[in-house]
């Protein structure tokens, strides 16, 4: 630590002005306009751009899950099949994938996901048959459930 | 095996400098421990006479990248630490990480394009019969 006596503490000037001010710009080089190049501008500009960067990051989950929806749906309308009826027919068959991964199997492993697709469309089938067939008929394979206890 | 990323620790400080007496006191107390700590790591100890740039330890590692420490008005314990991290650091970026994954062989199968769940009709032409 610095010991000044009480007369030059008065007469001490700022000397690292540049360097507080580019910790700020630096932040706001990638600005359009004045606001990454003036101080006075660009300070406003990057606490408003942190403020919306720390509250979009609760958008980003929201964001993300429309998105896997948006693909899984359109890869399994390929397959015949609706998102709503994919989704309930795969959990009711104890298929616990989340969207996240089903997303990417849909770009990445098509066949995987044609015959998760299939397993679903099975599954469907075999439910309107319990529920409208009444009875005689065997129980579907694909209903089983397994309790892991 | 475990291989040391920190190549080499240089402290470059002025003997006589005010802000340089923590490096001072490191070199005169802790350093021979630390190197000795650290038998895999070189440390060099580069006293500047005369008045000259700020007291800096500075770290290179095995991928090239050097990184320099400034030690100025900084006491021995903490230069230590300082050495202590940084010899457990590797030598990459301190950025974010976009991804915590990364494959080279992303799809096994085959990704999809547009012409995957289509008949084959659509892309592969048959052999032209000849008029009978």
């Amino acid at each position: 630590m610095v010991v000044l006596s009480a007369a030059r503490w008065v007469r001490s000037r700022l000397t690292d002005r540049f360097w507080r001010v580019q910790e700020v710009l630096k932040y706001a080089r990638h600005f359009r306009g004045r606001k990454n190049r003036c101080y006075k501008l660009a300070v406003r500009s990057v606490r408003r751009a942190f403020v919306k960067s720390t509250k979009a990051r609760r958008e980003k989950k929201r964001f993300l899950r429309a998105l896997w929806i948006t693909r899984i749906e359109a890869a399994s309308l390929e397959h015949g099949l609706k998102y709503p009826a994919f989704i309930s027919n795969l959990a009711k068959s104890q298929v616990e994938l989340n969207r996240k991964v089903l997303a990417d199997l849909a770009i990445y492993e098509p066949k995987t996901f044609k015959s998760l697709a299939a397993l679903a469309q099975r599954r469907r089938q075999e439910g309107f048959l319990a529920a409208l067939g009444d009875g005689k008929e065997p129980e579907g394979i694909f209903s089983r459930i397994v309790h892991h206890h | 095996r475990y291989v040391r990323q920190l190549q080499r620790l240089q402290l470059l400080f002025s003997p006589t400098a005010a802000d340089a007496r923590g490096a001072r006191q490191f070199v005169e107390e802790a350093a021979q421990d630390f190197a000795r700590q650290h038998p895999d790591v070189v440390l060099y100890v580069s006293p500047h006479s005369g008045p000259g740039p700020a007291p800096v330890l500075r770290a290179e590692y095995l991928n090239g990248t050097v990184r320099d420490e400034l030690i100025a008005s900084k006491t021995s314990e903490e230069i230590l630490q300082l050495a202590t991290k940084l010899a457990s650091q590797s030598g990459l970026d301190i950025i974010r990480i976009r991804k915590p994954f990364h494959t080279d062989n992303p799809s096994v199968q085959g990704q999809w394009h547009p012409l995957t769940n289509k008949p084959s009709s659509l892309t592969v032409q048959g052999p032209r019969l000849q008029p009978q």
